[in-house]
Order: C-alpha cells, then sequence, then structure tokens
C-alpha cells in the first residue's frame, strides 16, 4: 500500500525507507498478593518512571461526595506512619525524584521518576504512602482549605466552565458528570470518608505498578517483591452506574462569563471508549478533523479565517464511556461563523469520502507521531498504561501501525456517519452573554447559565 | 554516581551556520531544530510583538513550499513541527520519523534561504496573534502573570521592559516591509544553529547539512540593540488589576548575576532550596506551614535559553484575609533566614542530587508526549548561540555540583536584596474575592 502522500511538491525530497518500529520486550509479573508488575527498560537517561495505579477513581465513590478519590490522593502525599509531610518532601529531593498523588474518574495513581541509584529508596517511600498514609489530621485541613480556594479560582477560567458544563449534559446522573466539587461539598469533606476511601481503593489486588527506565528487569522485580510483597488487601467492590443521557439535537448552553474578550467554544456527542473495535478508524477521522496541525478544521478557521489560535478535536475515553468533541477560543463577532465551520467540517466528513492522497496523509501521520514516546521513558510508560489499563490486546502497540494503513476511505465515512454526531452535538460557549447570545442561538434551543452552574434567564 | 555523557559533534559552514549532531539510535525518530539569535527583547522599537509575529509567518511559506506545505509536508512524514519566540532566540522544530530527515532539512533550508509570503498571510496570522494573546493572557485569569507584567516594573531599558506579546496597535501597524526587513537582518544563516539529534549518523547528517544549507549566503553580521540596563538602586513596585481572579497575588523579582559566574552558579541551588517544589523553603513556609498562599512557586526562567538581562521570581497567590504586605513580609522572613543562617550541608547535598536528576530529564525530556528530545535540543542551542560552545551541555553539571554552602548564603546576602528587586502586586477587581476573607 502507497503511504507516501501524492502532492508533494516536485522539490522535496522523497522519504528514505524506514527503520522498523521496535516496542521494547515488557516483563509481566503477578505477585502473590495480586500486585500486577509490568516492566520495561530504557536507558536514555540514569533514571526511572513509575506509576502504582489502583483501578478505581472519583466515578467508585461519587455517591459519598464528588472528586473524593482526588481529594484522598491529595491527603496521601502529607504523611504516613513513619514519615511527616516535610520528611517525605525532603527525602524525595535527597533522592533526586519527583512524585505525584492523583485520581480521576476510573484510576487513582502514584506517579514518580527518580535516580536509578536510589530506585530501591524510592519504591520503599511509593510503598509507604500506598499502605501507611496516615492522613494527619492538621494536613487533611490545611489540604481542605487549600481545595476551598482552588474550586473558586477554577470557575474563572474559560476552559474549565466549558469543560465542566459539557459533562453535565453528556453524563446527567452518571458520575462522569461531576469533574469537581462545589465549595459546599469541599467544606463537607471528612477525614474519616477518605481514609476509607483508602482502605478501598489502595489495595495490591486493585494495582498495576509500572515501571520504565535504566534497570535490569530481573533485579528489578526482585525488589519489588521484597518491597511490596507483604501487602495484602481486596478488590474493592464494583458499582452499577446509570447510564448517561442521549440528548436529541442541536442545544446550546451559553456559561455567562462577564467582560470576557473571546468566546470558549467546546461542542461534543457520546462516542467509544478504548476498548470500542472502532477506536483506531475515530482516531484517524479524527486526525483528519481536527486531531493535527495539517487536519481540516486547523486550516479552515485558523489558517484560513483567522478566527482562532488553537482549534482542536479528540475523543476522551473513559473507561465507560468515551466522547468526542471540538473545542476553539474564537473572536468574540466570529462565533456563528465559527460554528458553521465547525459543523461544515463535521457534515463533510460525513458525507464526502476522503481523498486518497489526504487519507494516505493523515495514516502516515498518526502511524509516525504514535512512535514517538519511544524516545523518553515517559513516553514509553504512557503508551504501557494505555495498553494495561484499558486491558488492549497484548500486541496493541506492535500491531497499530498496520491496522491504521489498512484503512480506507469507505472505513472513515463509515466511522464518521456513526460517531461525528452533528445533529445532536451538544454545544457549549463561555462568554459573555451580551456579545454572543444572538449568534449562539442560531445553533439551536438555548439555555444560560453563570458560573456557578445556576440557570439564568 | 553515574554520569551522563552526550556524544555531540559539530561543524560551521563556509555562511557561518553552525551544525550540531547528537546520535542516538535507541529510537527511528529524530529530531530537528534551527535556532535564531533573536527573540523579543531585541524586537524593533515602535514594534511590540513582532519577533512573535514574524515567527507565525515562517510558517505561511517559502519558495518552493506554499502555504500550508511546509505543515503539510512534516505531518504527512509522520512528524509533528512547532516554533517559540522566547527572550534572545526563536526556534523551530520538527520530530520525525527518521526517514524523513532529509525532506525537514530541506524544508527547513528553503525558508532560511527564501520566507515568501503575502499581505493576506499577514493579515491572516495577525488575527491569530490576537487570539493567541486573548486565550493566553487577557481572557485568563492570572493570564501573563508574571511574565508580562513583572519587565515594565522591574527594567528601565526598553529592550527588557517592554510587552514582548505585543501591544495590539504595534501588531496592526507591522507591514509586509517590516517582515521582509526582519527576516533579511536576523535570519541569515551565520545568525542560526541547525541541530539534529537522535536517530541520524553524523556523516550523513552533516553531508545533507551541507547539500541544503551551504548554497544559503552569508548575511551581514545582524546589528543588536543594546539590553544593558542602567544600575538599580531602589526597591520597584508596580500594580496590575486582575479581572477575572479571586485570589490577590504578587510575584517579587531579583535581578540575577551574569551567566556561568560562580554567584549564577550558587543562584541556580539557591533557586532549587527556595523554590523546589514542597520542600522549597517559600512553598513550605508560606503554603504548608503559614498557610497565607495558596500557590507559591517560581524561579529562574528558562535558566540556559536568554542572554541579558533577567530574575530569579517568585509568584504568590495568597488567601484573601491576609494582605499584601504581610504575605510579603512572610517571604521576607524566608529570604532573611537564608540570608543569616545559610544552608546546611544536607540540604545542600539534597538540593545538588535533585539538580542533577532534574538536568538528566531536562535533556531526555520533550515538548509534550510528540516532541522527543526538546531539552537537549534547547540547551545545544543556547550554548552554541551564546557561547560558541556546544560541548557545555556536558560538562556546565559540574559547576553546579561544586558550589558551597558559604557561596549559597554569600548569593543570597549579595542578590536578595531590596535594591535588587522588583515586586508586582496583581490585585482582583471581584468583590467576591472580598466576601471570603
Amino acid at each position: 500500500m502507497a503511504t507516501i502522500a501524492k502532492e508533494v511538491p516536485t522539490l522535496a525530497p522523497a522519504l528514505t525507507p524506514e527503520r522498523p518500529v521496535t516496542w521494547p520486550k515488557r516483563t509481566r509479573a503477578r505477585l502473590a498478593n495480586g500486585l500486577e508488575v509490568v516492566l520495561a527498560e530504557a536507558h536514555s537517561i540514569p533514571k526511572f518512571h513509575g506509576e502504582l495505579y489502583f483501578r478505581a477513581g472519583n466515578a467508585l465513590v461519587v455517591d459519598r461526595a464528588s472528586s473524593l478519590a482526588e481529594m484522598t490522593a491529595t491527603v496521601v502525599r502529607t504523611g504516613t506512619a513513619k514519615r511527616a509531610s516535610r520528611q517525605i518532601e525532603e527525602d524525595l529531593r535527597r533522592l533526586g525524584a519527583d512524585l505525584g498523588t492523583s485520581a480521576g474518574q476510573d484510576t487513582s495513581a502514584i506517579s514518580f521518576a527518580g535516580l536509578s541509584e536510589f530506585a530501591e529508596p524510592l519504591l520503599q517511600l511509593v510503598n509507604e504512602l500506598a499502605r501507611e498514609a496516615a492522613f494527619p489530621e492538621a494536613e487533611f485541613e490545611r489540604e481542605r482549605r487549600q481545595k476551598l480556594e482552588e474550586v473558586k479560582l477554577e470557575r474563572t477560567s474559560p476552559g474549565f466552565l466549558a469543560g465542566e458544563r459539557l459533562r453535565k449534559v453528556l453524563f446527567g446522573a452518571h458520575p462522569y458528570a461531576q469533574i469537581s466539587p462545589s465549595e459546599e461539598q469541599v467544606a463537607a469533606y471528612q477525614r474519616e470518608e477518605l481514609q476509607s476511601v483508602y482502605r478501598e481503593i489502595y489495595t495490591p489486588e486493585n494495582a498495576l505498578l509500572m515501571l520504565v527506565g535504566d534497570f535490569d528487569p530481573q533485579v528489578m522485580l526482585k525488589t519489588i517483591e521484597k518491597v511490596f510483597g507483604t501487602w495484602t488487601g481486596k478488590k474493592p467492590v464494583a458499582k452499577e452506574t446509570v447510564g448517561p443521557p442521549k440528548p436529541l439535537g442541536r442545544r446550546v448552553y451559553l456559561v455567562h462569563n462577564p467582560g470576557s474578550v473571546q468566546t470558549q467554544i467546546l461542542a461534543g456527542c457520546h462516542a467509544i471508549t478504548r476498548k470500542h473495535p472502532d477506536w483506531l478508524q475515530l482516531g484517524l477521522t479524527n486526525s483528519l478533523y481536527g486531531g493535527a496541525f495539517n487536519s481540516r478544521l486547523v486550516m479552515n478557521i485558523r489558517e484560513d479565517k483567522g478566527y482562532t489560535y488553537s482549534p482542536r478535536s479528540g475523543v476522551l475515553p473513559l473507561r465507560q464511556h468515551g466522547y468526542f468533541s471540538v473545542s476553539a477560543a474564537v473572536r468574540n463577532d466570529v462565533v456563528a461563523a465559527s460554528l458553521t465551520e465547525i459543523f461544515y467540517e463535521l457534515d463533510k466528513l460525513r458525507s464526502v469520502p476522503v481523498p486518497a492522497a489526504e487519507l494516505a496523509d493523515a495514516q502516515n501521520y498518526v502511524t509516525g507521531v504514535f512512535s514517538m514516546g519511544l524516545a523518553t521513558q515517559d513516553g514509553l510508560l504512557s503508551q504501557f498504561s494505555t495498553v494495561e489499563l484499558n486491558e488492549l490486546p497484548a500486541d496493541y502497540l506492535e500491531t497499530y501501525r498496520d491496522k491504521i494503513r489498512a484503512m480506507t476511505a469507505e472505513d472513515l465515512l463509515t466511522t464518521a456517519r456513526k460517531y461525528f454526531d452533528s445533529a445532536n452535538m451538544q454545544i457549549v460557549v463561555v462568554g459573555d452573554r451580551a456579545q454572543i447570545e444572538e449568534q449562539a442561538s442560531l445553533f439551536g434551543a438555548l439555555e444560560i447559565y453563570d458560573a456557578h452552574g445556576k440557570r439564568i434567564e | 554516581m553515574t554520569r551522563l555523557q552526550i556524544p555531540i559533534q559539530s561543524v560551521t559552514l563556509k555562511n557561518g551556520l553552525r551544525v550540531v549532531i547528537a546520535p542516538d539510535t535507541t529510537a527511528p525518530v529524530v529530531t530537528i531544530g534551527v535556532y535564531y539569535k533573536i527573540g523579543f527583547r531585541l524586537e524593533p522599537q515602535g514594534r511590540s510583538g513582532f519577533a512573535h509575529l514574524f515567527e507565525h509567518m515562517m510558517f505561511q511559506g517559502s519558495e518552493n513550499a506554499a502555504k500550508m506545505q511546509h505543515i503539510k509536508l512534516i505531518n504527512s512524514s509522520g512528524g509533528t513541527l512547532n516554533g517559540s519566540t522566547m527572550y534572545d532566540v526563536t526556534n523551530y522544530y520538527e520530530a520525525v520519523p527518521s526517514n524523513a530527515l532529509e525532506r525537514v532539512l530541506w524544508l527547513e533550508a528553503d525558508r532560511m534561504r527564501a520566507l515568501k509570503v503575502d499581505d493576506e498571510n499577514l493579515r491572516n496570522q495577525r488575527d491569530v496573534v490576537k487570539e493567541e494573546v486573548r486565550v493566553n493572557v487577557l481572557n485568563q485569569p492570572y493570564g501573563g502573570f508574571p511574565w508580562l507584567d513583572m519587565p515594565p516594573v522591574a527594567f528601565r531599558n526598553w529592550a527588557n521592559a517592554h510587552n514582548f506579546y505585543g501591544d495590539f496597535a504595534d501588531l496592526d501597524a507591522a507591514s509586509l516591509p517590516d517582515v521582509q526587513k526582519f527576516f533579511r537582518t536576523y535570519y541569515v544563516p551565520n545568525n542560526a544553529v541547525l541541530l539534529l539529534l537522535g536517530d541520524v549518523k553524523p556523516e550523513e547528517g552533516f553531508a545533507l547539512a551541507e547539500k541544503h544549507f551551504a548554497p544559503i549566503p552569508e548575511g551581514a553580521a545582524p546589528p543588536f540593540a543594546d539590553p544593558t540596563e542602567p544600575p538599580q538602586k531602589e526597591e520597584r513596585r508596580g500594580h496590575v488589576e486582575e479581572k477575572f481572579g479571586t485570589l490577590p497575588a504578587m510575584a517579587i523579582g531579583y535581578v540575577l548575576p551574569e551567566r556561568r559566574t560562580p554567584e549564577w552558579f550558587a543562584m541556580a541551588l539557591l533557586d532549587q532550596a527556595l523554590h523546589g517544589g514542597r520542600a522549597g523553603r517559600i512553598y513550605r513556609e508560606l503554603v504548608l506551614e503559614k498557610q497565607i498562599a495558596v500557590e507559591a512557586d517560581g524561579g529562574i526562567d528558562d535558566l540556559f535559553g536568554y542572554n541579558g538581562p533577567t530574575q530569579l521570581t517568585t509568584r504568590i497567590l495568597h488567601k484573601p484575609e491576609y494582605s499584601a504586605e504581610a504575605t510579603l513580609a512572610a517571604f521576607d522572613t524566608v529570604i532573611r533566614e537564608v540570608q543569616e543562617k545559610g544552608i546546611s550541608e544536607d540540604e545542600l547535598q539534597q538540593l545538588k542530587v535533585k539538580w542533577r536528576s532534574d538536568y538528566y530529564s531536562t535533556l531526555e525530556g520533550g515538548r509534550g508526549g510528540y516532541m522527543p528530545r526538546y531539552g537537549l535540543m534547547h540547551l545545544l542551542a543556547c550554548f552554541t548561540l551564546f557561547d560558541n560552545e556546544p560541548q557545555l551541555v556536558n560538562t556546565i553539571l559540574n559547576g553546579f555540583l561544586k558550589v558551597t554552602r558559604e557561596e549559597v548564603q554569600r548569593a543570597a546576602q549579595k542578590y536578595l536584596q531590596p535594591e535588587n528587586r522588583a515586586l508586582v502586586f496583581r490585585t482582583p477587581v471581584k468583590s467576591d474575592a472580598k466576601e471570603a476573607a
């Protein structure tokens, strides 16, 4: 199959033969306590990068409070049975290490990177955080007070307000609708709640430890057994969730942000998860639409019309549901014009097959950038994590490029018709109502909200 | 201690273009960069923001690759690309599968030799840049804070003190002749360095560089305005309104000693002692212990990437119930402590381990997931353009590991002084910031 673009100016040198793309071998193990381990060598620098993932996050415990797993993760790093907060931070520096604790909808994680020469003491610290976090009362109170300011602050960011509204519209009563707690919810967080979330989620049966870097996997595996071997704990009980709503017909949600000198557009519709057989087709179709610099959307509303600096589209694959969205921060007087082009390009992909040369270009792009992660430890870690956390086939990385290259214009047309659900896109605009309401209302029934999520008329 | 050694080879072509190659065949990916020694600091007066606007123009077409062809050719080769404008350099870079190396060199050479843009391109990119300024500065809470707020308060020389993103009136005034003149003046091979990193054999890389870049004629040596600052004798203060954010903010900037002097190395470790994340003294004191601030971070912005007056800057967002003066007093306590007591040997050792570890990550690190070795490229480019010494990448670490406790304390005593600093207060206009008190 020809993979070289045809519309190359005559003088541009041709591509030379490709060097093979080889993914490093992964060493896998499961400890007796259920902890899954995936290791890979990468000797670019004398360091290693790691993630200790737990396969549950905010969504599992949303009925107790919004973003509770995230708050739990925040407090996890502030003290263990053996070390106070200050000791933890100084020890990390002593080991030349960085460490972060976080949680999303579907996972909680302790992420770390450090010098290979200090691998064991860093893993010891990670182990302590995973098993012996102490949730000191004073640290909890401080983090809660801190969080209160953060949740006030995020309501002043147009990008946050747009994302929050779209998630509410697409997910309704489903846990994924909630991306951040209210001030009242933060004020009501209890230390004991966090501890109980910690006990449920931070267990070896629920965990996956991934390390990529400058080490010998067999030696590292022995170290891991020594450090994590005596840890015990069961998987948390999975929870049934209600399905998300299926919004029909375009609707427009205007979040009024007084004084805005620009409008943040974010439009989206339900799509698929990474496990879905159509995932790769959708990825390629998206890259052609708005997922690359030379995509149709960028060429149209940036390079041709100058409406915006950074238009883009993407598919966010949460574990239970994925959704497609397109975003652009545009000049206030071209909100309607931008939306018109956004839909024009979607509808065009739904109705006209992609020309062969453009398809080949997109295939080359997607397969090329897929290999960029090979050059760095965290790039590799990120690719391996995607495979493991989504339980993708073991040969996912190795077969990806061939699968992308086998796709046809027909496949893309089918994919666009299925997932670029233009007629039912939900449109969020964040901006100054007086300047954009009339333009926004051209695209569907309009609801107006303030920055705190209250409906206003 | 394992030390990282990067293999580096470099040559200078007859037209003055320097070529630096750092081969590494681990992955079939090559990163290519072209750096020009001109940034927003020395852009023409009356044309604030021009260096950055010009950077956008470099993607608008050259003699043999019309508008959109450049981007399209990189993306369709399986690669990504971007450019950025900094104080003293502007870069253009690509990461591609290594089979596209020659194609990228051809494209970079084409636009170094013959930029070909028109008024329509300029109008288009002026609009794009204005939306960039809106999305990053004018329509964001704390947009441009403090990187755009600090220079006019801290500095007196226009070169260091103007609006680097550009006043909209200046952007509007920029014309096609301005573009052409700027290109002819600064975008000459003798004011640039070409970098090839990753999957490239040095002899092939040099041959391809010769083939595509050697025919570009050398230009006159560019004239550079003098960025020297008159000596500062007093603390400087400025105030800016915060239109969206809810928390009062302040930034404190201290002017740095000259690059690569022993004092500069000491200041870099002092920076780590003050700003090194949650273990840093400022975060620990203001956020974790006194709990006055919600955010307290900062440092020397792009330590290796500037070549003129710059600062060590702290950025603080504090709780509304604390006044600006109370917050500043708490900050000053941290500074006084390090001036009076210095740092312990144990702390110094921690700082050095962390410094070494961070340095390795800088060299390996990308910009986003799709731009491997950005950090190595950036350091090689700056050491070549500023020092004519790319090998500094392998030796400069020693300067940091040699710093003593006494040097750190002396640097704090000498440079962290009121008459060497500037303060910017960014105060919310919204009333609900007060309700929170």
